[in-house]
């Protein structure tokens, strides 16, 4: 997953960057290596990446410090605080 | 005077004949609608065939009608969802505006603005608290620091590119008779008060634009955010709850194969034409189109 974020986070580069540079402990938000719009998107990569939704209801900007944060927060060791008990609609809960 | 204020002032004439429409067309949305006291999701198309997410990708192939009919009501709820989701940051920003010392000339048309924004979160959301629910947003409001007249430009012309997409679904479903009469008076209802804010949108996208004094670079940094928000938008279209409702294995690869999909790469951009033609013949966008789109 580690590895998936840190490509995620150089393919959003809006100007050249030199990889190096992107540590796992690099401000992503504050050094402007993604903005907010940006945050949709990694979600669902790392929703795919963990295999279970992620409570998008309490989240701070904080949360997406960094690539340790996102690992600490969001990884695989995270997964069973994080998920978020989705519903299914009523009565539509029958695979087709 | 600040850039929106000259801006607004141009617009002045605008803004009153749309606020004249808008008080002329004053609508009471606790009963402007008999709401069904239910639905059935597999008899009925909720979205146009056409629209629906995995059109065009191969996963629909082996349904059934009665299945697609069920797809169909549950993207319904998740275009009613980003749009309450899209209107909440859109009244915040409204709200945000009314009476700033700057803007009182167009404080009449500010709060027909916000009125029928709060009304189509009231259709939405009954449709979505009545027979489904309310889908959830991936987008997470994080502070910014941004000079006045560029948060200004930014929340205008991000509402005119959301509204822009919207308006295409709105457009084409109200036209279509296969659709269930509620689906049809959402998306009809919607459509006729947002031809009014494009046009204010688009309007004051372009006055703000051509007043601004903003360097290349500031204005290629906004073009670049504006055709982000444009892919962060549509990405919302594809989303794993619905297939995971709808009992797909592996909703997230279902996002990202349909996302993928040359039928819906078409689709994306046909339905952008409108809101791209009109920000490249701005010099807001370069004429080429994002791949990523």
């Amino acid at each position: 997953m580690r590895s998936e974020l840190r490509s995620f986070v150089l393919g959003k580069a809006r100007v050249p960057r030199r990889p190096e540079d992107l540590t796992d402990q690099t401000p992503l938000l504050t050094d402007g290596w993604l903005r907010s719009v940006h945050l949709p998107e990694l979600l669902l990569l790392m929703e795919r990446l963990r295999g279970t939704p992620i409570d998008v209801e309490n989240l701070k900007a904080g949360d997406f410090r960094d690539i340790d944060t996102l690992m600490a927060r969001f990884g695989p060791a995270a997964r069973l605080d994080t998920v978020s008990g989705l519903d299914t609609v009523s009565g539509l809960d029958t695979a087709p | 005077m600040t850039a929106l204020q000259q801006a607004l002032v141009q617009l002045g004439e605008y803004s009153e004949r749309l606020s004249r429409v808008s008080a002329r067309t004053f609508q009471n949305p606790y009963t402007a609608l008999d709401w069904p006291d239910a639905l059935d999701s597999g008899a009925d198309w909720f979205t146009s065939p056409e629209l629906l997410s995995l059109h065009g990708t191969g996963y629909l192939d082996e349904l059934k009608e009665p299945e697609r009919r069920l797809l169909s009501f549950l993207e319904a709820a998740n275009f009613y969802s980003l749009n309450i989701h899209g209107e909440k940051g859109l009244i915040s920003g409204l709200a945000a505006r009314l009476y700033r010392p700057d803007l009182l000339d167009v404080a009449d048309y500010l709060h027909h603005f916000l009125d029928e924004e709060n009304k189509h979160s009231l259709y939405f959301g009954g449709f979505c608290t009545r027979y489904a629910k309310v889908y959830r947003s991936r987008q997470v409001a994080v502070g910014n620091d941004l000079p006045r007249d560029i948060e200004d430009f930014l929340f205008f012309a991000k509402t005119m590119v959301f509204e822009e997409v919207v308006d295409h679904y709105n457009r084409v479903q109200s036209l279509d008779a296969r659709l269930h009469p509620l689906a049809r008076f959402i998306n009809d209802n919607h459509h006729r008060d947002e031809t009014r804010h494009l046009v204010f949108g688009r309007a004051v996208v372009s006055a703000l634009w051509l007043a601004a004094d903003w360097d290349t670079a500031t204005r290629a940094d906004l073009g670049a955010q504006l055709t982000e928000f444009l892919l962060a938008s549509w990405r919302e279209y594809y989303n794993p709850d619905v297939y995971a409702d709808f009992g797909l294995a592996d909703p997230w690869a279902v996002a990202e194969a349909a996302w993928a999909s040359q039928a819906q790469q078409r689709h994306r951009r046909q339905a952008s034409a409108r809101c791209l033609g009109f920000l490249v013949s701005l010099g807001v966008l370069p004429k080429e189109v994002p791949d990523a789109l």
